[in-house]
């Protein structure tokens, strides 16, 4: 009798530990609009432009000016 | 080191100026390995026994170091001898000497190649160094702060603005096509549409010992300091243009790239 006992209790807690953890998981559903990994692919926060032979991105920390520039990257 | 250098100001004595410019010219002749007589060339030539480094060339050796760490050994200050290799052992203006490339392999991890402790520095033999942009973003970095609060140094294109810009809105600065207002922020190009020469180009690809050939010609960056700027640059464009766009967006504030026309 007990064994038959112990049986009945460890599968009633194996059957009650699946149903939580089914019921844990399906109430964490991964959010999809969650980012990926620090900021990767994150342009879209700023403005991309495709120009002959190539693609300029620019930032929101960046603002981009009319001015004439008073020197460049091209420098060397 | 065979490049130029503009330094910009808002209300500085011009005395500082003038200390700037020789700091500069100071450097230059130390880290240029064009002459023989340089720190960089000694330290070179030492054939593997330590040798007593300057403060400056000491922060910029370690610099190096830390470029190699940060762009996972793309960024390899140990590319002298495939320079060598490729053509270029004088300054391009003298023209490019005969590209002997038949032997040309991976370049061997820095932290083999260099050892740097307090005051000294060790290359091992058979090897260099050359400190090319590492040196120029480093150096436009010091500059920026040794000008004063607003004030913009551009050291080969290189570059670092720090305070509001002449204007109050930020120092403008071309990049490709675009005018950008910096503050507080560096600028680089890493590009092998210049200082080329026949099918050799100065950009050493430290995986094959060989001038890059990456899909990507140039790169401009934005970032925090003009030696980040030097190191995201060069490393995206050895990357190449499938993983560049992602490295730059999780690294740079604004970032160029150019294809090159021969894939």
């Amino acid at each position: 009798m007990r064994p038959l006992l112990l049986k009945i209790g460890a599968t009633a807690l194996t059957l009650g530990a699946t149903a939580a953890s089914a019921f844990f998981v399906s109430s964490h559903l991964k959010n999809p609009a969650a980012p990926l990994q620090p900021a990767v692919l994150s342009a879209s926060n700023g403005s991309s432009t495709s120009v002959l032979g190539g693609t300029v991105v620019v930032g929101p920390s960046v603002q981009p000016t009319d001015e004439e520039p008073i020197t460049s990257t091209y420098a060397s | 080191m065979g490049t130029s250098c503009g330094l910009f100001a808002v209300a500085l004595p011009l005395r500082r100026l003038l200390a700037a410019e020789a700091w500069v010219h100071e450097l230059a002749a130390r880290l240029t390995r064009f002459s023989s007589r340089s720190e960089l060339s000694r330290l070179n030539a030492a054939a593997g026994e330590w040798v007593v480094v300057s403060d400056e060339m000491e922060a910029v050796l370690r610099a190096a170091l830390r470029a190699y760490e940060l762009s996972s050994g793309l960024v390899n200050a140990a590319v002298l001898p495939a320079m060598l290799a490729a053509g270029y052992t004088r300054p391009l203006a003298q023209g490019p000497t005969t590209a002997m490339l038949g032997g040309a392999g991976a370049l061997p991890p820095l932290p083999e190649v260099l050892r740097v402790r307090d005051g000294s520095a060790r290359v091992e033999t058979g090897t260099g160094i050359d400190l090319g942009g590492i040196a120029k973003g480093w150096m436009a970095d010091e500059l920026s702060e040794m000008l004063g609060p607003n004030a913009l140094a551009n050291l080969g294109g290189d570059l670092r603005a720090v305070g509001d810009g002449p204007s109050g809105a930020g120092w403008p600065v071309g990049l490709t096509d675009v005018t950008l207002m910096l503050r507080g922020q560096g600028a680089a190009t890493s590009s092998t549409r210049r200082r080329s020469w026949r099918e050799a180009h100065h950009l050493i690809d430290p995986r094959s010992g060989l001038p890059a050939r990456t899909g990507l010609d140039e790169v401009s960056v934005v970032a925090e300091s003009g030696y980040e700027a030097e190191i995201i640059a060069k490393t995206a464009l050895l990357l190449g243009p499938e993983l560049a766009p992602a490295y730059c967006a999780a690294r740079a504030f604004a970032w160029w790239l150019g294809e090159s026309h021969d894939g």
